[in-house]
């Protein structure tokens, strides 16, 4: 026989501490799993028509609001959200969202300016997106998109996708 | 039974509540409930943690029936608050009352924190009631920015994106903080159904944990007051303090404590004086929002647009400071410097004042090294905020 005997106050105490761990345990992994459990979850990417772009006149952003489908969480409906095509004099298509780099604000073009303007903190953008102004610490995000040939008219027609192409 | 119904009406009641009080214990409750001293000298100044008490009451009350009508739904959301505004005379009443309820709440909280920070009722051995308080006071604003962003307004909606986006600028762990909080990259139904989960559950459960704490740890240690309950006259101050603390009454004399701050010179049972000076106070607060809930009543701008080109969004007024640093953050490392390392710094300091201010003294005047701080934080807040509500005037 040891030396050491665990006497029976000791074990009960033991098991109890034991038993309220054991509890702790198995709530606590379904429960920060289901928390967490977003930032692991696929998103689902969908083109979107935006429309056609003949149109839109060259060094003016033109709007266009967009039923965008959510990329992830329990299913919901699409939610509104503004696409800005802006051509450029060198024939470059830029599609920004209006989504101000600050604080995610939506930043809108003020003519009179001829800048983004963000109507929280004052933040400045000019025509392509880049921010000459104000807290932004970097340019307008961009929707990832795509311009197809409507085979039937011979428009192009301007597609993008439910995603920024860069992380703000 | 028939003994007991032929007696006459008081007899039956006395033996009805003797009855209950048998079983539960209900008097000896009460007593200890109710009969404490408090210092004699400054008694409305203590009625401001009971209202901060009774305003957090209120706003449970109002929020519950709140919920009669409140889906947690993008889309179903607005509508029903619409609803209100139009067709519920009562319903738009409750609201107006809970959103004046918790302005006159921040406003009562600060009086609050104003006059335990002048009367350095948070030194020994009261240190865990600052600390306890200092934590009740950010659940509240927790609950006041939640609140904010529940109706799907516009003005909802976009305190919803702006505030869910700050944690973002932490270093490392930031982006996952807010998309955890949104339920995902953009804010959708995901980022309502949490923060209606925080705002309704989450920080009222933890709310009142604390002000569990914060009340058990009053009346363990009794109101301290202020310096002048406790002056000595005498010419013996030592006879005159030992005299004191013998005939002191529960639940005086502090423990572990000078033995100057120990009693005070003279004290007022709270039940019926300190406790009158109370609902006094709470009948008036109550008024106050009860009439600015009816005549004022809450705000509702348009049904939330993410596509709208012209919203202005503005910040409530007891976050204009807190926007006002970001304006004043321009880029990211300064976003970081700003809103949370010296955000974040003023707040540790504000939680932890009772292990920074290490001196006996009490009274504010021979504290300068604490009065001058504190006071240059609220000047600081006061000048922030009218920055801030200058900015947005102009704009």
């Amino acid at each position: 026989m040891a030396a050491t005997t665990l006497s029976r106050r000791r074990f009960l105490i033991r098991m109890t501490n034991l038993g309220a761990g054991l509890i702790t345990l198995m709530l606590s992994i379904p429960a920060i799993g289901f928390v967490l459990a977003p930032l692991f979850e696929k998103r689902t990417r969908t083109w979107v028509r935006v429309g056609e772009i003949d149109s839109v006149p060259v060094g003016l952003p033109t709007p266009f609001t967009v039923a965008m489908p959510i990329a992830n969480g329990p299913p919901s409906g699409p939610v509104d959200r503004v696409v800005y095509v802006v051509k450029t004099g060198d024939h470059r298509l830029h599609v920004l969202a209006n989504t101000c780099s600050h604080m995610q604000c939506n930043v809108h073009w003020d003519p009179s300016l001829g800048q983004f303007l963000c109507p929280c903190h004052g933040g400045l953008y000019d025509v392509t997106g880049h921010n000459v102004g104000g807290p932004p610490p970097s340019p307008l995000p961009g929707w990832v998109h795509r311009t197809v040939v409507d085979p039937a008219s011979g428009r192009t027609v301007l597609e993008v996708q439910n995603q920024y192409d860069e992380r703000i | 039974m028939l003994r007991f119904l032929s007696r006459p009406v008081t007899t039956r009641t006395r033996s009805a509540y003797r009855w209950f009080d048998e079983r539960t214990g209900s008097t000896e409750l009460l007593h200890k409930g109710l009969y404490e001293a408090v210092p004699e000298k400054g008694g409305w100044a203590y009625t401001l943690g009971s209202a901060t008490l009774v305003l957090i009451l209120l706003q449970l009350f109002t929020g519950i029936f709140l919920l009669l009508v409140y889906t947690p739904s993008f889309s179903d959301a607005f509508p029903g608050l619409d609803y209100l505004r139009r067709s519920d005379r009562f319903g738009s009443w409750v609201r107006g009352m809970h959103l004046w309820g918790a302005y006159v709440l921040i406003f009562v909280i600060g009086l609050h924190m104003l006059r335990t920070f002048l009367s350095a009722s948070y030194k020994r051995p009261r240190e865990l009631n600052w600390v306890t308080g200092a934590l009740l006071f950010f659940l509240v604003l927790g609950l006041a920015i939640t609140g904010a962003m529940l109706p799907m307004d516009q003005a909802g909606y976009w305190t919803l994106v702006v505030v869910t986006n700050i944690p973002h600028y932490i270093p490392f762990i930031g982006d996952g903080v807010r998309h955890l909080w949104r339920g995902g990259d953009f804010v959708g139904q995901a980022s309502l159904t949490r923060t209606f989960a925080i705002h309704i559950w989450v920080l009222p459960f933890l709310l009142f944990a604390f002000i569990g704490a914060h009340l058990y740890l009053l009346r363990r240690h009794g109101e301290f007051g202020s310096w002048v309950n406790y002056e000595v006259t005498g010419a013996d101050p030592d006879k005159e303090l030992a005299e004191r603390i013998v005939r002191a009454e529960p639940p005086y004399p502090t423990r572990r404590i000078e033995r100057m701050w120990a009693v005070p010179r003279r004290t007022v049972d709270f039940f019926p004086d300190q406790l009158f000076k109370d609902t006094v106070i709470s009948v008036l607060l109550i008024a106050v929002i009860f009439v600015f809930g009816y005549l004022v009543g809450a705000p509702l701008s348009e049904k939330a647009d993410p596509a709208t080109l012209s919203y202005v969004p503005t910040p409530e007024w007891f976050y204009l400071p807190l926007d006002q640093v970001l304006v004043l953050s321009p880029q990211t490392y300064l976003v970081f410097v700003g809103a949370f390392a010296l955000v974040g710094a003023g707040a540790l300091a504000f939680i932890l004042l009772p292990f920074l201010d290490r001196s006996r003294d009490r009274a504010p005047l021979r504290r300068p090294e604490v009065l001058l701080p504190g006071l240059f934080l609220a000047a600081m807040l006061v000048l922030l905020t009218v920055l801030g509500a200058s900015r947005l005037y102009s704009l």
